[in-house]
């Protein structure tokens, strides 16, 4: 698969770099952003695959969270896809920010006209890692999961529906059927989330679910802390060390 | 005169006098590192080691200073002994002198004095004689006259009429015989005198006197043992001796009023200038003096000297000893009701597949108190054992210790424990009893917990790396966590800024999980309630942070700037029991490697 380098910069002693693609499960042309840290020069390196909330695109993580120097001290890969295809002219598909173009969710879609397009879910589980694998000093072994908000939710549903898959997980899905390897979560939720206190974020349904099965979740509500990535880049390092920690064992 | 030599630096009798010539030569060197030893972490005891070699040159110098007061003194006596006992000889000598020049002076006078009388009584003699001759000589010179006269007269018939007579009177005078000898001997008598007795006063002189008082060595170092002491001494002066006698006693530390209550003093009687005193007590001192005796009588006493047995070995208080990977801290009980000069602390490591093979046995010696802290290796196991040391030698080694070094390992200081708290005989596990404690069993002393029922936990004092686990059943609501060790015994742990602890609180609906400091925590929820937590204190990172064991899940970890050493710390909130696991080596994730 061609690979198409966008941009590079030097960062945090690695390299932050945006490449383009033609996706098959997609259809379109999609980009994603990799840093490599500098381990990258001479070994491998496990991958964290982080996926992006409503409307943003392979940029906001790379600019705002501040994921690079963590990264580069652990020797981890950061792979940052888009969030949905984009350009595919489907119809409805720019109607709303919830829904269609950097709305994928990441599931693959069952109607029409979604989905032939919309198969965000195959793309992250499949594609992706396949591109990563064949294109970078990446260990195939060692990969792992999270995601901020829609992210976040697709991180969970792609490590619950492929267990063993992914070494650490980290999202907000409900959690009730999973029967799989332990799993290690760490969820962080500001307090201040504009969306919590509107409750369209239900932390308190996941825990009960995760207790009831014995699903190991470390759940931190941060007072102060709201949705953006000011609140992403102040844990960012607090989750790539509990990544690290199934990742370089 | 028996002489004393100095060798290097030490005071040592000449071989004759003494068999206890091997010293143990390590009493004198500072700590000694077998090569392979050396390399340790050296950042954080660096300071600590160049620190112990300015404290051991200094302590030998310090010995060395000792030495030579200790010898300055013993020669000031030898020197007063000396100066007194010739003083006495001299005397003597004096006082028998001049009883001798007096009565050869008393005999002279009466020689004279004779010779006086005799010379008076001869010269008076002659004298008489002398006047008698005059009178003879003068009847004579008038006789001849007369007869002159009487040749010249003229007159014959006067001539006739007395020549006859005077012819007679001549004829009759010269019969006379004359005595001419002398009236009296001219030589004098000479008797001998009789100085028979400025003899014997004289010989008396040469009699060998009683002697002179003895000097007793100081102590030597480790000629002593447990029970038995060797003691020498030296005549410095010219006397014959038959025998000597020592003497000696047991110093008590405490002299009781009552003096029929003092120990009673004991004697040995020997030939030699040294005897060993056996059936001692151990670290005990003993005040010993000797006396010399001959066939004239008995010596004044030496001066007094003291001595100690060596001490008995101390007892190592095997609950107040605590270790981690790099280091041990030892404390043990003196044995010893005297105090001694200082502590031995002897360690080998064992090696081999079974630790059946014995290392190297290493020493630090001149240990000051009651207490060591060793620099060990981290994985591996080690016999410890403590000796007393005073100037009579080293005790026997104690009973030995066995510290293995693969992990961080504490006993709980229980003296700072809640009343309602009661621990387990091993001394690990805690239970929080139900029944209520009698109001007098709340008598506390100012270390307990009175509010809070917790107890803290006895941590080695090393900034490193420590790690123990706690294991509970899911409905205990604990608090377990640090606190400094002069954490506010009323008040609850996390509840002020010199504790950090995680909390369980049992709710009828829920678990309920916080991570307290100065009354806060933050809002978490965990949905597999841990039932055996690892906790990990790492001082230079200042974190504590704590893991759910058996899912191997990070659960939370407190930044803390740590002032100064923490204790672990354990409480019960409700009645319940928890046990301490340590002794653990800690998983590759409860630290973060440092950079």
């Amino acid at each position: 698969m061609a690979l198409t380098q966008v941009s590079s910069n030097k960062c945090a002693g690695g390299f932050q770099k945006v490449f383009e693609h033609d996706s098959v499960e997609l259809k379109c042309k999609m980009k994603f952003a990799v840093f490599l840290p500098p381990k990258a020069e001479t070994h491998k390196c496990p991958v964290l695959y982080w996926i992006s909330g409503l409307t943003c695109t392979e940029q906001n993580f790379i600019t705002k969270a501040g994921s690079q120097l963590a990264a580069a001290d652990n020797g981890i890969m950061v792979v940052a896809p888009d969030t949905s295809p984009r350009g595919c002219g489907v119809e409805g598909e720019d109607d709303g920010w919830d829904l269609g173009t950097g709305a994928g969710f990441y599931v693959d879609a069952t109607q029409e006209p979604w989905k032939s397009n919309y198969r965000m879910y195959s793309y992250v589980t499949r594609e992706l890692p396949k591109l990563i694998n064949d294109n970078f000093p990446a260990d195939p072994e060692r990969m792992s999961i999270s995601g901020h908000s829609m992210g976040g939710h697709g991180a969970l549903i792609c490590a619950l529906k492929n267990p063993g898959k992914y070494k650490a997980y980290d999202a907000t899905v409900l959690a009730s059927g999973y029967a799989g390897p332990p799993l290690d979560i760490l969820l962080d939720q500001g307090r201040d989330d504009q969306f919590l206190s509107a409750s369209q974020l239900l932390p308190d349904n996941l825990i009960a679910v995760c207790s009831e099965k014995k699903i190991p979740v470390v759940f931190r509500l941060q007072p102060g802390y709201d949705h953006s990535y000011f609140f992403i880049y102040s844990f960012i390092n607090d989750h790539i060390k509990h990544h690290a920690k199934y990742l370089n064992a | 005169m028996d002489l004393y030599e100095i060798r290097g630096s030490r005071l040592d009798v000449i071989a004759e006098e003494t068999e206890y010539q091997e010293l143990n030569r390590d009493m004198a060197s500072p700590l000694k590192k077998s090569p392979g030893v050396k390399d340790r972490h050296d950042d954080m005891f660096g300071n600590g080691r160049i620190e112990s070699d300015i404290n051991s040159s200094r302590n030998q110098l310090q010995e060395k200073v000792a030495e030579m007061e200790n010898f300055a003194g013993h020669l000031e006596e030898i020197f007063l002994t000396v100066e007194e006992n010739f003083g006495r000889r001299e005397q003597h000598l004096e006082h028998h002198y001049t009883d001798v020049l007096q009565t050869i002076s008393q005999r002279y006078d009466e020689r004279a004095a004779r010779l006086e009388d005799e010379k008076k009584r001869k010269l008076e003699a002659l004298y008489t004689q002398l006047l008698a001759c005059g009178h003879a000589l003068d009847a004579s010179k008038e006789l001849i006259e007369e007869a002159k006269e009487v040749y010249r007269s003229q007159d014959k018939r006067v001539f006739l009429k007395t020549v006859v007579p005077t012819l007679k009177r001549i004829e009759e005078f010269a019969k006379e015989e004359m005595d001419l000898t002398l009236a009296t001997n001219l030589d004098f008598e000479t008797p001998l005198a009789d100085l028979s007795d400025v003899k014997s006063m004289m010989d008396s002189i040469n009699i060998v006197p009683a002697p002179s008082a003895p000097v007793i060595n100081p102590q030597m170092a480790n000629s002593a043992t447990q029970t038995s002491l060797r003691v020498c001494w030296s005549l410095f002066s010219d006397d014959t001796v038959e025998f000597y006698e020592l003497y000696y006693r047991l110093v008590l530390q405490n002299a009781p009023l009552d003096s029929t209550t003092a120990p009673q003093v004991r004697k040995a009687k020997v030939k030699e200038t040294h005897c060993t005193v056996k059936e001692l007590l151990p670290g005990a001192q003993y005040e010993l003096w000797v006396t010399a005796t001959n066939t004239t009588g008995i010596s004044p006493a030496s001066e007094k000297a003291l001595y100690m047995t060596v001490p008995s070995p101390p007892v190592i208080k095997q609950r107040q000893c605590c270790s981690c990977p790099e280091a041990a801290l030892i404390r043990w009980e003196s044995g010893n009701p005297d105090p001694v000069d200082s502590y031995t602390v002897e360690l080998t490591e064992l090696k081999g597949s079974d630790g059946n093979e014995k290392g190297v046995t290493e020493s630090v010696v001149a240990v000051p108190t009651c207490q060591c802290l060793i620099q060990l290796q981290a994985g591996h196991c080690y016999l410890i054992s403590v000796r007393a040391v005073n100037i009579g030698g080293p005790s026997d080694r104690s009973k030995e210790i066995c510290i293995s070094t693969s992990g961080t390992f504490f006993y709980l200081l229980e003296e700072t424990a809640h009343p309602c708290l009661s621990i387990s005989e091993d001394g690990f596990t805690i239970f929080y009893g139900d029944e209520e404690l009698p109001i007098s069993a709340m008598a506390l002393d100012d270390d307990n917990f009175t509010r809070c029922v917790a107890v803290l936990g006895d941590l080695i004092p090393v900034r490193a790396r420590h790690y123990w686990e706690v294991e509970v059943d899911d409905r205990t609501e604990f608090r377990i966590g640090v606190a400094y060790e002069d954490t506010e015994r009323n008040s609850y742990l996390g509840g002020n800024n010199t504790s950090w602890c995680m909390r369980h609180i049992l709710t009828t609906s829920r678990h309920k999980y916080e991570f307290l400091h100065s009354g806060q925590s933050p809002d978490l929820r965990i949905t597999v309630n841990p039932v055996r937590i690892g906790l990990a204190l790492d001082y230079d990172w200042g974190t504590l942070s704590f893991f759910n064991v058996d899912l191997e899940q990070h659960l939370h970890t407190f930044q803390c700037q740590f002032q100064r050493y923490v204790q672990p710390c354990f409480g019960l909130d409700s009645p319940g029991a928890l046990t301490i696991h340590n002794g653990i080596e800690a998983p590759k994730y409860a630290f973060i490697e440092h950079p």
